[in-house]
């Protein structure tokens, strides 16, 4: 009932007010709410049995009822395009702008505050209470509080940077400039990429093969579709004058890999031989035509890793200089620089790097509520079989006392 | 080692899950029917593993390989409940998933490519799988061991031994379903700089690991009342459905997540 009166007062104020915004929530405004949040928990908790109202935030109905809402409102988000658009009754409801709408806040709201109380209440019963629940209950909370708190404070920009041009400018979603405390000077950028891969297009279907033939060594050779791929000659960086069919090795910016091959049908006996190149932004790609309706073809090839050295220098005039991959991101601070992109019409031979900067302060409080919550996972594993919710087991046969001794049973 | 040869390692496996099933039945004693379906598990791990090294890659990128792990451990839970709670049934129904999972991967693959973007080149990438599809693993064994309580003889009821065992192998896929996830939140952060983005695919993992646990905390209350026990079960295992491969044909997922294999 409250958890359907809280979904109805959420949708009044959607459409009255809009998209719930935590702008309020910046620092120190989240900070100072969240302690006092953490207070009202605690003192609430306190004075529960002079108020019938508060203890019954914390029996289990609440706790179901809290967990069902938000089992509900995660569906209606999965079923729902998140595209922000504003049409409609999904639209209206702001379901669309699910992590905006004032529901959805509201009812995380209130399932994060039936956490925390039972967190509050564990602490004060600890010794009655599974290990495991109690360090679930304290991570769902952390992890909770700090979105809820945190989430105004976080910083997400995204940095073009180029070769040897030192970048203090980041430009955020909604396409606002930034300036970061730190520039950052794209030194190096390296990109390791995968051997090519040669394709049987079918030009009449408009389709490639399923199958392809990997040119991961210079006499590589199979069967796509009805034909026998050999290459003959292969060449990892190479490049053509504008008026010839031949490609030559060549190092050299735009050098881009290309196989000389021999196609030949498995049933007919036809041949073709002929070089086959992906191109680049220099060369134009080649192919390899097989009678009227098929051709072979090299799509560009896929990058294995690619990583950015870059010069980071702060206001103190502290210069580091950092290797920033995808997975390994640089740390200065409470920023993370991310490597995100690169001039993919350019691949390896990009000379800029699309780099994420996020700041995010609340990192180190999740963090640990999340190695927590793993700890509380394996606990959980360990531990399991040990208990019976169904009768004769040991938590069943415990006698029906007050709804905080019985919580112990539900994880 | 290619999947040319998924159907003779397949065919062995088979052979041993359904000679251990058969075991299981027959014998008196626990272990002839553990090693035989052991063995099985090891025959098609070594499939994995030769794929592991051809792929030049760990095989957890497309929705094949991803089957050929959910096979794997569901047969290691069947025996690991067999060996455990000595339900002999298990075994039965863990090979008859398994031929499933392995049909499906003989008929229609779903794999292919060799490369391994780099956003998958992490040290989450392998446990956050593995630990997923044990998990599905988990609450697939349990969802049918749910459906074969409710829809046999109406008139038995479920004994609370039995009963204990689906709480018991929800907590164990419950708590796996935590840990795949914490370690996507931690993976998603050190690639993205985000633990938790609301991606189709996470919003239908949050809507599956809280279902769950919504059953965790309904059961104490639930003593009496196995049909809901059992619907809730049925409802979460859709929900986990959704998650792993429903969301590939959701019109709300189109071209919104990154998580595509």
């Amino acid at each position: 009932m409250r958890c359907l009166l809280l979904f109805v007062v959420g949708i009044v104020l959607q459409c009255v007010v809009g998209d719930f915004d935590n702008g309020f929530l910046c620092y120190p405004w989240g900070l100072i709410l969240a302690v006092n949040y953490l207070y009202l928990l605690i003192l609430l908790h306190s004075q529960r049995s002079k108020w019938r109202w508060v203890n019954s935030l914390s029996d289990h109905y609440a706790s179901v009822s809290a967990l069902g809402s938000m089992v509900i409102m995660t569906i209606i988000f999965g079923l729902t395009r998140q595209d922000a658009s504003t049409e409609g009754l999904v639209g209206l409801l702001g379901f669309s702008r699910m992590t905006s709408s004032w529901p959805f806040n509201l009812l995380l709201f209130y399932f994060t505050t039936t956490v925390g109380l039972a967190v509050v209440d564990d602490l004060h019963h600890w010794r009655q209470r599974g290990l495991a629940a109690m360090m679930s209950h304290v991570a769902v909370f952390v992890v909770l509080t700090c979105g809820m708190f945190g989430s105004a404070d976080k910083m997400r920009v995204t940095v073009n940077a180029h070769l040897e041009r030192p970048t203090v400018e980041g430009v955020d979603a909604t396409g606002v400039s930034h300036t970061l405390p730190f520039a950052i000077t794209l030194k190096e950028f390296v990109m390791e990429e995968y051997p090519p891969k040669l394709y049987l297009l079918d030009t009449k279907m408009e389709s490639s093969s399923e199958d392809f033939l990997s040119v991961d060594n210079a006499k590589a050779e199979g069967n796509i579709d009805g034909w026998h791929l050999a290459v003959e000659r292969s060449l990892d960086m190479a490049g053509r004058m504008p008026d010839s069919e031949e490609w030559i090795e060549m190092v050299h910016t735009g050098a881009t890999p290309a196989v000389y091959l021999k196609a030949t049908n498995s049933a007919t006996g036809e041949s073709y031989s002929g070089w086959v190149s992906c191109g680049s932004h220099i060369f134009e790609p080649s192919y390899l035509r097989l009678g009227e309706r098929y051709a072979i073809a090299m799509p560009r090839r896929d990058a294995k890793r690619y990583l950015s050295r870059v010069d980071v220098e702060q206001m103190s005039g502290e210069r580091k200089r950092f290797d920033i991959e995808v997975n390994h991101p640089a740390r200065i601070g409470a920023w993370r620089i991310y490597q995100v992109g690169y001039d993919t019409a350019r691949g390896r031979w990009s000379s800029v790097s699309v780099l994420e900067c996020v700041k995010d302060g609340w990192y180190s409080a999740i963090h640990i509520a999340l190695w927590l919550m793993l700890s509380a996972g394996v606990v959980m594993f360990v531990t399991a079989g040990g208990r019976s919710f169904a009768k004769g087991g040991k938590s069943a046969s415990a006698p029906k006392k007050c709804d905080s001794q019985q919580k112990k049973t539900t994880l | 080692m290619n999947w040319q040869h998924l159907i003779w390692f397949a065919a062995v496996a088979v052979v041993c899950w359904l000679s251990g099933a058969v075991l299981a039945f027959g014998s008196s004693k626990r272990w002839p029917a553990t090693v035989v379906s052991l063995c099985g598990s090891g025959v098609f791990f070594a499939f994995i593993i030769g794929m592991w090294i051809s792929l030049e890659r760990p095989p957890m990128r497309t929705m094949g390989e991803t089957r050929l792990w959910y096979t794997f451990f569901l047969s290691l839970a069947g025996v690991a409940v067999y060996a455990r709670w000595r339900y002999k049934w298990i075994l039965s129904f863990s090979t008859l998933m398994s031929i499933v999972f392995i049909c499906i991967n003989l008929f229609k693959p779903e794999i292919h490519n060799k490369s391994l973007m780099p956003a998958l080149q992490s040290v989450w990438f392998v446990p956050h799988v593995i630990v997923y599809m044990f998990a599905y693993a988990m609450m697939g064994a349990v969802t049918l061991f749910a459906l074969y309580l409710w829809l046999r003889r109406p008139s038995r009821r479920p004994s609370d031994e039995e009963m204990g065992m689906c709480d018991n192998l929800i907590r164990i896929g419950w708590a796996f379903l935590s840990l795949g996830m914490i370690m996507g939140a931690l993976w998603a952060k050190e690639a993205w700089g985000d633990f938790w983005s609301w991606d189709p695919k996470e919003t239908w993992a949050a809507a599956t690991w809280l279902s769950y646990l919504l059953y965790l905390h309904l059961r104490p209350r639930l003593r009496n009342d196995h049909h809901t026990a059992f619907a809730l079960i049925i409802f979460s295992f859709l929900l986990l459905q959704m998650c792993w491969y429903g969301i590939n044909y959701l019109p709300s997922a189109q071209g919104a997540s990154v998580h595509v294999y």
